[in-house]
């Protein structure tokens, strides 16, 4: 066989020898398909989100009476369209909705439940790189380990120790000692924080210490030459050095807080004066078919954060996303 | 005073009011005492502040401490003394054993620092022993006189005994365990602390005196003190050795002990009530039946009807599949012979056996049903189509023109929440009352096809437009065949194969959704129930799930594709491979590791699905799974017993994956 070129086109280098190559016709347009396919998928996947936007900003008769295709047509079947009432509602009182209380009680959670973190992760991920003791290997690679333990197994002995705190009872001594008081946490944001704070160390670790382990070694030795500690070294090297780690972490910390259910739902059960957006929407969903015209903006509501986080920092968040995984 | 110095003491300082006020906010916010703070914004923002703020000070109060060590001793020293004593009184006030204990703490810490400074500026050993001393005495007095009543120890003099004598053996032991390297006397002034403690304290019966309470006390602090007072004065490069030596604990400290106290005492806590049974408040041992309650329920695992799967037409539409794709490698392979042996891995042949693959798991996963089953029905779909969309979608996009635009529109659902995803598909699955129109899309598009098909024009109309498309593929197929180039070939008898069915459907028996009454031939709408009707709901909700999760297969193997290096690729080509063979044979096998990384992410995300379908079904309909059956026996059942047992199947779920991410990270750091 003939070695042939790359500048060949890709019917020719196709072609069986002998065989005759494809026309130019054909083969432009089999070359077309691929992006035809992709932006096909592209609309398919942009739907569902674009018809919610619609839906939103339509009445709740226009919503029953037809598909938000046909929205172009509310105003002639009598319809307000585009209206705000969808949204004024849901945000507005308790009795309509209460979203507005529940976006600050989200934004509480998300902010502290980010910064914390972060905070913490990024002490440990330089002390698991760059200081040297016994069994670090061991520890890193079981806290990183503990990445996979979904968060179900911790969340009936978490809630017990905010609503009763922890006791342990000494074993034949028969005495009670108390090693996490009784804060009264369970119902309350701060519950929430402990245990998104817990749960986001071993990827925060795993995340930051693949970035600050990278970095060159000779930083390190020239600064420790200079007589640095690692306090200094860790607050004027690194952290300056990891911006980009950090902020990729936050960014996936951040909307991971702010779309969390499970947690929220959990930790602040029925305090309603403390429920996260999303718990607050949720619950309008169990009611579905009575309200389900505010279902359409909540639901738009509590995605706006993400989607404008998403859209100025996308940068940051694929990095925050595929740095784990790719080549770890 | 050093400005370092300065620091420190202000973060102290700062760190105690903080505690305090934090404290003061707590009980004011309930009696409305700052009514400017019952405003919520306000509210939230203090309390993000404080949060912040408080931890800030702990991490830079901790290093900034532990600096002073080798240049300020004595202020190291007093406020290590305050700290200890803080925290000791700490966990008395929690364990509520003393009286008025704002006053007390503070007093304690006062003096706590006093000897701390002592003890930082003397030198001599007998001075140091007197300090020491001085120390413990005090805060045993105080401790004996704010004790409550109820923690009042009648001593027993053979447990004191005891206590005793089994801490001086732990001290002489461990001495002569470190080979008498470390001093004996603090040690052994330690452990028999420890030992008055146990023997005096925890030992006794809480009815005693107030004056046994203070004798227990005073010796406690005295044992304690001659502990601090006999530790020496540490030498130059010992101080060296406290600043250096501690930044590995101070650093990781607050990680181990959040990762330690939020997943590993409570996965061995949920181990230990999945053995238990009865009300929150009183659990009793049962040992497995919670398990056996389980794996007996027939809503968990129900395997009565499995015989049915090789009378499913999704099985044998399976068998079919893969036999057509294990004939056509073959052939290909024999033909060309360029193939792995004489069998050809093109993607013809992989989409015949992987969409054979995915029928019978199909088949099996509608036949047999429950809890665990809809589970495994999720990671089997979830993890074949999110990868193979994620791939095909990155394999697209590659070098396309809006390359950029297209991926970040797919990885857009990544940024949603489960919650407003399953809100957003609900909008898109719902079917309304037949003689109204369709709202949703999916219901709209297939009753307005199954009115195209009910009709007789427009289906004829239908079938004419395929027909025209079926012989511009049949060009293509032949021009594909006179061009020796199977992909084309095979693509396009692919595609009119289910073309021609569709024709027979549309002009035959119909397609769609509606009901044709056979006495009038009145044609009624007959949307899908897509959210009630079982088991298919079970594959509505994992469509959601695959729509968030392509995205991010999509970004990381997009990743990988462009990691992979050019000069493999020109080298292919310029061996005689076609873009396809380059593909399969050099992009595939290099990308192959990020598969098995994103292939297990995924599994561990589905594992533990809860939000969509709490959020869409509420686990009715026959579309529970574990995470959600956990949390309604758990949190509304208050089934703790029940509820961890279901909670360690889920762990024991993720225990392979676990196994496979340690020995993976072993490999790449070795």
């Amino acid at each position: 066989m003939t070695t042939k070129h790359k500048s060949e086109p890709l019917a020719a280098r196709t072609a069986k020898p002998g065989g005759r190559p494809l026309g130019g016709r054909v083969y432009g347009f089999l070359r077309s398909i691929p992006t035809w396919v992709l932006w096909l998928l592209v609309i398919v996947w942009t739907i569902p989100t674009f018809g919610l936007f619609v839906n939103s900003f339509r009445t709740r008769d226009a919503q029953r009476n037809s598909g938000w295709w046909l929205a172009w047509q509310d105003n002639a079947n009598g319809f307000d369209f585009p209206t705000i009432d969808n949204y004024s509602a849901v945000l507005g009182s308790e009795a309509t909705g209460g979203l507005w209380n529940g976006m600050l009680n989200s934004a509480s959670i998300a902010i502290v439940a980010t910064i914390i973190p972060i905070a913490i992760a990024a002490f440990a991920a330089y002390a698991f790189a760059w200081i040297d003791f016994r069994g670090r290997e061991i520890l890193f690679i079981a806290t990183v380990a503990l990445l996979a333990v979904p968060t179900q197994v911790s969340l009936i002995p978490l809630l017990q120790a905010y609503a009763t705190g922890v006791h342990f009872t000494l074993p034949i001594l028969e005495k009670t000692v108390t090693i996490f008081p009784d804060l009264d946490l369970a119902g309350t944001i701060p519950a929430v924080w402990l245990t998104h704070t817990g749960f986001a160390l071993p990827f925060a670790i795993f995340l930051l210490h693949n970035y600050i382990a990278g970095l060159p070694k000779d930083l390190f030795e020239s600064a420790r030459i200079d007589g640095a500690d690692h306090f200094t070294i860790f607050w004027r090297l690194v952290v300056p050095l990891s911006l980009p780690v950090l902020a990729a972490f936050a960014i996936f910390q951040f909307l991971w807080t702010w779309n969390d259910y499970l947690i929220a739902l959990t930790m602040i059960g029925g305090n309603r004066e403390a429920l996260p957006a999303t718990v607050v929407v949720a619950s309008l969903a169990g009611e579905f078919g009575l309200r389900e015209h505010l279902l359409t903006a909540g639901a738009f509501v509590i995605t706006l954060v993400p989607l404008i986080v998403f859209f100025a920092l996308q940068r940051f968040f694929v990095r925050g996303v595929t740095a784990g995984s790719v080549k770890g | 005073m050093n400005r370092n110095v300065i620091i420190a003491l202000l973060l102290g300082f700062g760190l105690l009011t903080a505690i305090t006020v934090l404290d003061l906010l707590g009980s004011a916010l309930d009696t409305d005492l700052l009514p400017f703070l019952s405003d919520r914004l306000t509210a939230t923002i203090t309390g993000i502040v404080l949060a912040v703020g408080l931890s800030a000070l702990i991490f830079i109060g901790a290093n900034k401490l532990f600096n002073l060590a080798e240049s300020h001793f004595v202020v190291f020293f007093a406020v290590i003394g305050g700290v200890l004593t803080l925290a000791l009184f700490g966990l008395l006030w929690g364990n509520q054993l003393i009286v008025s204990p704002v006053v007390v703490i503070l007093i304690a810490t006062l003096i706590g620092t006093a000897t701390g400074f002592g003890l930082g500026v003397v030198r001599d050993r007998w001075q140091r022993l007197g300090v020491g001393l001085a120390g413990g005495l005090a805060l045993g007095l105080l401790t004996g006189s704010a004790i409550r009543s109820t923690a009042w120890p009648s001593i027993d003099a053979l447990a004191v005994v005891i206590g005793l004598a089994v801490g001086a053996v732990i001290a002489l032991l461990s001495w002569q365990l470190t080979r008498r390297r470390v001093a004996l006397l603090p040690l052994l002034f330690f452990w028999l602390a420890l030992g008055w403690l146990w023997g005096a304290w925890l030992a006794a019966d809480l009815t005693g005196s107030k004056a046994e309470a203070s004798v227990a006390a005073v010796v406690l602090g005295l044992l304690l003190g001659a502990w601090a007072g006999t530790v020496a004065y540490p030498d130059p490069s010992a101080k060296k050795q406290i600043a250096l030596g501690s930044r590995k604990y101070i650093f990781l400290a607050p990680a181990l002990l959040f990762v330690v106290a939020t997943l590993v005492i409570p996965l061995s806590r949920t181990i230990w009530l999945g053995f238990l049974t009865g009300t929150p408040r009183n659990l009793e041992w049962t040992g497995l039946s919670n398990y056996a309650d389980i794996f007996s329920d027939p809503n968990v695992l129900d395997l009565s009807n499995w015989a049915d799967v090789f009378t499913s037409r999704l099985f044998w539409g399976a068998v079919v599949l893969v036999l057509i794709g294990l004939g056509i490698g073959t052939w290909v392979g024999r033909t060309s012979g360029s193939g792995l042996g004489s069998f050809s891995v093109s993607a013809g042949t992989l989409s015949f056996i992987a969409g054979g693959v995915i029928l019978v798991g199909f088949a099996v996963f509608t036949v047999i049903r429950g809890t665990i089953s809809n589970n495994l029905w999720w990671i089997f779909s979830v993890t074949l189509f999110a990868v193979g969309a994620g791939l095909a979608i990155a394999v697209l996009a590659d070098r396309s023109k809006g390359e950029n635009i297209a991926k970040s529109l797919i990885f857009l659902p990544m940024a949603i929440s489960f919650v407003g995803a399953s809100i957003i598909w609900r909008f898109m699955y719902i079917a309304r009352p037949p003689q109204n129109d369709q709202t949703g899309v999916l219901n709209s598009l297939w009753v307005q096809i199954g009115e195209w098909s009910a009709s007789d024009s427009a289906s004829v109309v239908i079938a004419v437009i395929m027909g025209v498309v079926i012989l511009g593929l049949a060009y293509l197929a032949w021009r594909g065949f006179s061009a020796g180039n199977n992909s084309v070939l095979g693509g396009s008898i692919a595609l009119i194969l289910p073309l021609v069915w569709l024709i027979y459907r549309f002009l035959g028996p119909g397609i769609g959704g509606v009901i044709v009454d056979p006495v009038t031939g009145e044609v009624m709408a007959n949307p899908v129930l897509f959210l009630t009707e079982s088991p298919w709901n079970n594959w509505w909700m994992m469509v959601v799930f695959i729509w968030i999760q392509t995205g991010f297969a999509m970004v990381i193997f997009s990743a990988a594709i462009k990691a992979v290096p050019d000069e493999l690729l020109e080298a292919a080509r310029i061996d005689g491979a076609t873009e396809s063979q380059a593909f399969w044979r050099v992009t595939v096998p290099q990308i192959a590791p990020t598969i098995g990384v994103v292939a297990t992410t995924l599994i561990v995300t589905v594992l533990k699905v809860f939000d969509i379908p709490k959020v869409m079904t509420n686990g009715n309909f026959d579309t529970q799974v574990l995470a959600n059956e956990m949390w309604q026996r758990a949190f509304t059942e208050l089934d703790f017993g029940l509820g961890s047992a279901l909670a360690v199947v889920l762990f024991l779920g993720v225990l392979p994956i676990m196994y496979l991410n340690i020995r993976r990270m072993q490999q790449q750091r070795a």
